[in-house]
Protein backbone atom coordinates (compact mmCIF):
# COMPACT_ATOMS: atom_id res chain seq x y z
CA UNK A 1 0.00 0.00 0.00
CA UNK A 2 1.10 3.38 -0.74
CA UNK A 3 1.40 6.50 1.23
CA UNK A 4 -1.53 8.58 -1.12
CA UNK A 5 -3.62 5.22 -0.75
CA UNK A 6 -3.30 5.50 3.62
CA UNK A 7 -4.26 9.02 3.22
CA UNK A 8 -7.20 8.76 1.53
CA UNK A 9 -7.93 6.15 3.78
CA UNK A 10 -6.74 7.74 6.50
CA UNK A 11 -9.38 10.75 5.46
CA UNK A 12 -11.71 8.06 5.08
CA UNK A 13 -11.64 6.76 8.70
CA UNK A 14 -11.40 10.46 10.05
CA UNK A 15 -14.72 11.14 7.81
CA UNK A 16 -13.47 13.69 5.82
CA UNK A 17 -14.56 11.74 2.89
CA UNK A 18 -17.29 10.51 2.06
CA UNK A 19 -16.73 6.16 0.89
CA UNK A 20 -18.09 7.52 -3.17
CA UNK A 21 -15.17 10.03 -3.08
CA UNK A 22 -12.59 7.77 -1.19
CA UNK A 23 -13.54 4.55 -4.19
CA UNK A 24 -12.69 7.56 -7.06
CA UNK A 25 -10.06 8.91 -5.18
CA UNK A 26 -8.31 5.16 -5.50
CA UNK A 27 -9.03 4.08 -8.68
CA UNK A 28 -7.78 7.34 -9.53
CA UNK A 29 -4.70 6.84 -7.96
CA UNK A 30 -4.40 3.41 -9.47
CA UNK A 31 -5.06 4.20 -13.17
CA UNK A 32 -1.51 6.93 -12.49
CA UNK A 33 0.79 4.60 -10.80
CA UNK A 34 -0.52 1.76 -13.49
CA UNK A 35 0.71 4.12 -15.80
CA UNK A 36 4.01 4.75 -14.14
CA UNK A 37 4.97 1.24 -14.06
CA UNK A 38 4.69 0.48 -17.70
CA UNK A 39 8.07 2.52 -17.87
CA UNK A 40 10.12 0.63 -15.62
CA UNK A 41 13.18 -1.03 -16.93
CA UNK A 42 12.95 -4.20 -14.65
CA UNK A 43 10.09 -6.63 -15.17
CA UNK A 44 9.34 -9.32 -13.27
CA UNK A 45 12.92 -9.55 -11.48
CA UNK A 46 14.90 -9.18 -14.94
CA UNK A 47 16.61 -5.48 -15.89
CA UNK A 48 15.92 -4.56 -19.67
CA UNK A 49 19.31 -3.76 -21.92
CA UNK A 50 18.87 -0.64 -23.45
CA UNK A 51 17.90 -1.60 -27.04
CA UNK A 52 18.16 1.76 -29.11
CA UNK A 53 19.39 5.18 -28.68
CA UNK A 54 16.75 7.40 -30.70
CA UNK A 55 16.85 11.19 -31.37
CA UNK A 56 13.74 12.87 -32.98
CA UNK A 57 13.30 16.15 -34.25
CA UNK A 58 9.15 17.04 -34.44
CA UNK A 59 8.05 20.66 -35.60
CA UNK A 60 5.47 22.26 -33.31
CA UNK A 61 2.20 21.68 -33.53
CA UNK A 62 0.26 23.92 -36.25
CA UNK A 63 3.58 24.27 -38.05
CA UNK A 64 3.82 25.16 -41.60
CA UNK A 65 4.83 21.71 -43.28
CA UNK A 66 6.81 23.82 -46.12
CA UNK A 67 9.45 24.76 -43.20
CA UNK A 68 9.28 21.85 -40.92
CA UNK A 69 11.56 19.38 -40.74
CA UNK A 70 10.82 15.75 -38.96
CA UNK A 71 13.91 13.61 -37.88
CA UNK A 72 13.94 10.21 -36.86
CA UNK A 73 16.82 8.45 -36.01
CA UNK A 74 17.10 4.66 -34.34
CA UNK A 75 20.42 3.92 -33.75
CA UNK A 76 20.89 -0.07 -32.12
CA UNK A 77 22.44 -0.17 -29.10
CA UNK A 78 25.14 -2.84 -30.47
CA UNK A 79 26.37 -0.70 -32.99
CA UNK A 80 27.76 1.61 -29.87
CA UNK A 81 29.04 -0.74 -28.52
CA UNK A 82 30.94 -2.22 -32.09
CA UNK A 83 31.51 1.32 -32.44
CA UNK A 84 33.52 1.49 -28.94
CA UNK A 85 35.42 -1.35 -29.03
CA UNK A 86 36.47 -0.20 -32.37
CA UNK A 87 39.40 1.51 -30.43
CA UNK A 88 41.06 -2.01 -29.60
CA UNK A 89 42.24 -1.40 -32.46
CA UNK A 90 43.70 1.77 -32.73
CA UNK A 91 47.79 1.45 -32.19
CA UNK A 92 49.65 3.17 -29.30
CA UNK A 93 50.94 6.05 -32.05
CA UNK A 94 47.58 6.58 -32.80
CA UNK A 95 46.37 6.79 -28.98
CA UNK A 96 49.00 8.84 -28.05
CA UNK A 97 47.92 11.25 -30.41
CA UNK A 98 44.62 11.45 -29.77
CA UNK A 99 45.17 11.96 -26.35
CA UNK A 100 47.10 15.18 -26.93
CA UNK A 101 44.21 16.65 -28.94
CA UNK A 102 41.92 15.59 -26.71
CA UNK A 103 43.78 17.36 -24.14
CA UNK A 104 44.19 20.38 -26.24
CA UNK A 105 40.35 20.67 -26.55
CA UNK A 106 40.56 20.35 -22.49
CA UNK A 107 39.44 16.60 -22.13
CA UNK A 108 41.85 14.78 -20.13
CA UNK A 109 41.13 11.36 -21.10
CA UNK A 110 42.95 8.59 -22.33
CA UNK A 111 41.09 6.57 -24.91
CA UNK A 112 43.53 2.98 -23.49
CA UNK A 113 41.41 2.68 -20.30
CA UNK A 114 38.39 2.03 -22.43
CA UNK A 115 37.60 -1.29 -21.60
CA UNK A 116 34.97 -3.69 -22.45
CA UNK A 117 33.20 -4.11 -18.64
CA UNK A 118 33.46 -0.24 -18.72
CA UNK A 119 31.44 0.18 -22.24
CA UNK A 120 28.69 -2.38 -20.89
CA UNK A 121 28.36 0.00 -17.56
CA UNK A 122 28.00 3.25 -19.83
CA UNK A 123 25.12 1.43 -21.66
CA UNK A 124 23.35 0.38 -19.42
CA UNK A 125 23.90 4.03 -17.79
CA UNK A 126 22.37 5.06 -21.10
CA UNK A 127 19.14 4.26 -20.15
CA UNK A 128 18.85 6.54 -17.67
CA UNK A 129 19.51 9.25 -20.48
CA UNK A 130 16.83 11.18 -21.70
CA UNK A 131 16.91 14.47 -23.17
CA UNK A 132 13.84 17.14 -24.04
CA UNK A 133 14.46 20.52 -25.48
CA UNK A 134 12.30 22.78 -27.01
CA UNK A 135 13.48 25.18 -29.32
CA UNK A 136 12.39 28.65 -29.43
CA UNK A 137 10.27 28.07 -32.97
CA UNK A 138 8.70 25.29 -31.18
CA UNK A 139 10.83 22.17 -32.29
CA UNK A 140 11.09 19.52 -30.13
CA UNK A 141 13.91 17.35 -29.80
CA UNK A 142 14.39 14.21 -28.18
CA UNK A 143 17.15 12.19 -26.89
CA UNK A 144 16.54 8.86 -25.02
CA UNK A 145 16.17 4.81 -24.99
CA UNK A 146 14.12 2.64 -26.10
CA UNK A 147 13.94 -1.26 -24.44
CA UNK B 1 26.52 -12.14 -32.01
CA UNK B 2 24.08 -10.28 -34.05
CA UNK B 3 22.46 -11.66 -36.85
CA UNK B 4 23.96 -9.23 -40.46
CA UNK B 5 20.86 -7.09 -42.02
CA UNK B 6 18.87 -8.76 -44.59
CA UNK B 7 18.26 -5.87 -46.70
CA UNK B 8 19.12 -1.97 -47.13
CA UNK B 9 16.27 0.25 -47.53
CA UNK B 10 17.24 3.29 -49.52
CA UNK B 11 14.96 6.38 -50.04
CA UNK B 12 15.42 9.93 -51.39
CA UNK B 13 13.25 11.78 -52.60
CA UNK B 14 13.33 15.55 -53.72
CA UNK B 15 12.72 18.14 -55.97
CA UNK B 16 13.78 16.96 -59.37
CA UNK B 17 14.69 13.18 -58.07
CA UNK B 18 13.03 9.89 -56.49
CA UNK B 19 15.03 7.42 -55.96
CA UNK B 20 14.05 4.15 -53.94
CA UNK B 21 16.56 1.22 -53.53
CA UNK B 22 15.77 -2.32 -51.80
CA UNK B 23 19.12 -3.59 -51.66
CA UNK B 24 19.39 -7.75 -51.03
CA UNK B 25 22.22 -7.95 -48.52
CA UNK B 26 21.85 -11.21 -48.15
CA UNK B 27 22.75 -11.89 -51.43
CA UNK B 28 25.66 -9.57 -51.44
CA UNK B 29 27.21 -11.03 -48.29
CA UNK B 30 28.34 -14.34 -49.69
CA UNK B 31 30.11 -12.24 -52.48
CA UNK B 32 31.87 -9.94 -49.89
CA UNK B 33 32.87 -13.70 -48.24
CA UNK B 34 34.43 -14.77 -51.80
CA UNK B 35 36.00 -11.63 -52.49
CA UNK B 36 37.39 -11.98 -48.77
CA UNK B 37 38.56 -15.54 -49.22
CA UNK B 38 40.58 -14.98 -52.94
CA UNK B 39 42.02 -11.20 -51.39
CA UNK B 40 43.28 -13.39 -47.95
CA UNK B 41 46.60 -13.88 -49.04
CA UNK B 42 46.88 -10.54 -50.02
CA UNK B 43 45.36 -9.59 -46.22
CA UNK B 44 48.07 -11.98 -44.40
CA UNK B 45 51.17 -10.34 -46.40
CA UNK B 46 50.01 -6.64 -45.20
CA UNK B 47 49.78 -8.10 -41.74
CA UNK B 48 53.38 -9.42 -42.17
CA UNK B 49 55.16 -5.74 -43.56
CA UNK B 50 52.95 -4.18 -41.24
CA UNK B 51 53.39 -5.78 -37.91
CA UNK B 52 56.75 -4.23 -36.68
CA UNK B 53 54.97 -0.88 -36.65
CA UNK B 54 51.74 -1.59 -34.83
CA UNK B 55 49.35 -1.18 -37.70
CA UNK B 56 49.56 -5.21 -38.25
CA UNK B 57 47.31 -5.86 -35.48
CA UNK B 58 45.20 -3.47 -36.90
CA UNK B 59 45.14 -5.06 -40.59
CA UNK B 60 45.07 -8.20 -38.92
CA UNK B 61 41.50 -7.48 -36.96
CA UNK B 62 40.17 -5.02 -39.10
CA UNK B 63 37.68 -7.46 -41.15
CA UNK B 64 36.66 -9.23 -37.86
CA UNK B 65 35.32 -6.08 -36.42
CA UNK B 66 34.23 -4.87 -40.13
CA UNK B 67 31.75 -7.71 -39.49
CA UNK B 68 30.96 -7.00 -36.09
CA UNK B 69 29.81 -3.18 -36.96
CA UNK B 70 28.05 -4.90 -40.36
CA UNK B 71 25.80 -6.77 -37.98
CA UNK B 72 24.91 -4.60 -35.33
CA UNK B 73 24.08 -2.25 -38.31
CA UNK B 74 20.34 -4.38 -37.85
CA UNK B 75 17.69 -2.03 -36.52
CA UNK B 76 19.72 1.03 -37.64
CA UNK B 77 17.08 3.87 -39.35
CA UNK B 78 17.67 7.51 -40.33
CA UNK B 79 14.21 9.28 -41.75
CA UNK B 80 15.07 13.48 -42.00
CA UNK B 81 11.81 14.54 -43.76
CA UNK B 82 12.80 18.50 -44.57
CA UNK B 83 10.28 20.57 -46.15
CA UNK B 84 10.99 19.31 -50.18
CA UNK B 85 13.03 16.56 -49.41
CA UNK B 86 13.23 13.35 -48.17
CA UNK B 87 15.34 10.97 -47.32
CA UNK B 88 15.07 6.97 -45.52
CA UNK B 89 17.70 4.97 -44.79
CA UNK B 90 16.65 1.29 -42.82
CA UNK B 91 19.01 -1.72 -42.29
CA UNK B 92 16.24 -4.24 -41.47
Amino acid sequence: MTDNQKKILEMLAEKKISTDEAYRLLNALGSEEGGQKEAPRVQTGTVLKPKYLRVTVTPREGADPQHADRVNVRVPMSLVRAGIKLTSLIPHDATDKINDALREKGINFDVRNIKAEDIEELINALGELEVDVETGHGEKVKVFVEY
Amino acid sequence: MNRPPLLMRLRIHNEGHNFGLWLPLFLLIPVALVVFIILSPLILLAVIILWPTGWGRVALLAPWYAWNCICATRGLSVDVQGPREYVKIAFI
